[in-house]
């Protein structure tokens, strides 16, 4: 029996060693953690089980028969974050640079399928160099068992992806099906093809970072929704990510107990919106003065900055918001934009998280370039997201709300449940001017003074048009508050909200304008 | 025998029997007694300066005001810290309590997912 033990705990010893003393060294050289130095961060003190620490491929292909390490590069099992349960994996770059093998496409499976059964979140942290080339189509083949667990997952469980050091290849497919990926700055980077492949085969030249460091994916291609500083950073962030999402798609997120006065109500929110109407402001301001202090975590906040999506609380209970961001191309919308938001709507829908969507919008961009790449289909997807949600939706609109982005903005038509206005909303067709020359386009033709003809019926149409209160009267607006009012009116127009249940047609999928 | 000499034998009988049983209760409570004394912790002696009465300890401790402030500033940060990552020490329910296990929720939820549910899994 003594022996047995023997072989057991040398065997546990070499798991925990990953690829050696030597590749630690060169890993934590490299400004990076080893994977259960990482588990160690992330989760409860004590809390770790591990799966699979003894497995190991069984090729013999080029020299493979001697690079056997228990585990195979990969660390998977369950634990606790903040006591709540989670399924872990985190790819051990000691070991074969992290290639991706069969085995360990059998570990993250094996994990996936008990998340989805148990209805816990799975997070998986991502250091990779890619495929294992020696083991041929069979990695590839594990690539597609993964990726078809992230899709059965998809919405039914979160799913977080940290990325904390290459992944390339076929590989960034898993991070892109999950609901959310981190990047640590400096030492993460995601591509399908490498700087030397394009340089191959359409010469262009270009570094790694510049193709998919984590400045690209956070603020440039969107693949990417947060970015941290460091590894320490990520980990801290999935915690926190973690905390306004629940287990899984039937259940709650946590609320946390109330520590700001419901009824504060937040004065500088009456004089934020300007006098001049083509002035800007910073809608963060706004955010910030009405939900819980300190609570709201930004999501996607470089990318599409023209659109703010972001996680907050109310009274202690989890919100999704949306809004427009006039500090930034004036609040209008774009295919970005139009990307971020549908997207947002549609994870908290799929995890029962209320949204609240502040409206500041004078329209879609007009442009040559986003009529070609398809801003219409686009824009189509936050309409879609919209009226398919049926988590209770609140909107507010500050300022203006113009045509079609009226409509798309979670407009009552967007089986909206309830519409707010402050006095400063303007809620129109189309803005004064153009609406004017093509309303009374003779009438200015004839004038003997264009201009100030021109400027008589701006103001008419600004006083008819340029207000909430004809909204509110057909309907489409159900109460006009002070903007220091919105706090409480949201919390307790959320608490009734809390419990709605909203049926959609029975179908197989939808088919939204992807 | 007399019946005066069977009264004197049984009040001898009695008499040793009961303080048979009354010496070996004696020797207990010495037995019990001594144990006790050896169990007992020796008492320290107060350190210099130590309350030396619960009203004594409950008196405030003078800290720097820059001391108190960073302690002040640490729990608070903690707190913070605690709350945003929804630690159960700020939670007012426990994650998954689908509002207070709400039936009309709960079966909500349930047909709501009933609508994309893929054969043979």
């Amino acid at each position: 029996m003594s022996d047995y033990l023997t072989t057991l705990r040398e065997l546990r010893e070499r798991a925990l060693m990953g690829g050696g003393p030597r590749r630690i060294q060169q890993q934590h050289e490299r400004g990076k953690l080893t994977a259960r130095e990482r588990l160690a961060l992330l989760l409860d003190d004590g809390s770790f089980q591990e799966f699979g620490a003894l497995a190991t491929h069984n090729i013999t292909d080029f020299g493979m028969a001697d690079q056997r390490y228990p585990g195979d590069g990969i660390v998977t099992g369950l634990g606790k974050i903040n006591g709540r349960r989670v399924a872990v994996f985190a790819q051990d770059f000691t070991v074969m640079g992290g290639s991706f093998s069969e085995v360990q496409s059998h570990k993250i499976c094996r994990i996936q399928n008990l998340a989805l059964e148990s209805g816990i979140p799975l997070i998986g942290l991502n250091d990779s160099g890619g495929a294992r080339i020696q083991e041929g189509v069979r990695s590839l083949a594990a690539y597609g068992e993964v990726f078809q667990r992230n899709v059965l997952a998809s919405g039914v469980v979160p799913q977080i992806s940290v990325m904390l050091g290459p992944c390339a290849g076929g590989a960034v497919y898993s991070p892109a099906l999950t609901d959310f990926v981190i990047m640590a700055r400096d030492t993460s980077f995601m591509f399908l093809t490498g700087p030397e492949v394009i340089k191959a085969v359409t010469g262009e030249e270009v570094n790694a970072a510049n193709l998919g460091g984590p400045l690209i994916h956070n603020c440039r291609s969107g693949v990417a929704h947060f970015l941290a500083a460091n590894e320490q950073a990520a980990i801290s962030l999935t915690k926190l990510l973690l905390s306004y999402l629940p287990q899984n798609n039937t259940e709650d997120p946590p609320q946390v107990a109330p520590y700001d006065p419901a009824d504060r109500m937040e004065e500088s929110l009456n004089n934020v919106v300007p006098l001049s109407e083509s002035d800007p402001y910073d809608m963060h301001l706004v955010i910030d003065a009405v939900f819980d202090r300190d609570s709201v975590l930004e999501v996607h906040s470089c990318y599409a900055p023209n659109a703010i999506v972001a996680f907050a609380r109310l009274d202690g209970h989890a919100v999704g918001i949306v809004a427009n961001q006039p500090a930034h191309l004036a609040g209008a919308l774009d295919i970005d934009a139009s990307d971020k938001i549908s997207r947002f709507i549609r994870i908290c829908d799929a995890y029962s998280i209320p949204l609240i969507t502040f409206v500041d919008c004078p329209g879609f961009l007009p442009g040559v370039d986003q009529e070609y790449h398809g801003v219409i289909r686009h824009g189509a997807k936050i309409i879609y997201a919209y009226t398919e949600a049926t988590v209770p939706k609140i909107s507010i609109v500050t300022r203006k709300a113009m045509g079609g982005s009226y409509v798309a903005m979670s407009s009552k038509q967007m089986r909206n449940d309830l519409a707010y206005a402050w006095p400063t909303a303007q809620i129109a067709v189309m803005g004064a001017e153009g609406a004017v020359r093509i309303l009374y386009r003779q009438e200015l033709s004839k004038a003997a003074d264009p201009a100030a003809t021109e400027r008589k019926y701006i103001q008419e149409y600004r006083d008819m048009f340029f207000n909430p209160f004809r909204a509110a009267d057909l309907g489409q607006i159900d109460e006009v508050i002070e903007p220091r009012e919105t706090r409480p009116r949201l919390i307790r127009a959320l608490e009734v909200l809390r419990t709605k249940v909203q049926h959609n047609p029975a179908k197989k999928h939808g088919l939204m304008p992807v | 025998m007399t019946p005066l000499e069977r009264l004197t034998t049984g009040l001898n009988i009695t008499v040793l029997g009961m303080g048979l049983v009354f010496l070996l209760l004696a020797l207990l409570w010495a037995l019990l007694t001594l144990l006790l004394r050896l169990d007992r912790q020796p008492l320290r002696a107060p350190a210099p300066g130590a309350a030396s009465s619960p009203a004594q300890a409950r008196r405030p401790v003078k800290l720097a005001p820059e001391l108190l402030s960073a302690i002040a500033v640490a729990v608070f940060t903690h707190q913070a810290v605690l709350r945003k990552q929804a630690a159960p020490a700020m939670r007012s329910y426990w994650p998954g309590s689908i509002l207070f296990a709400s039936r009309w929720i709960a079966a909500g939820r349930h047909q709501q997912t009933q609508s994309w549910n893929p054969r043979g899994r």
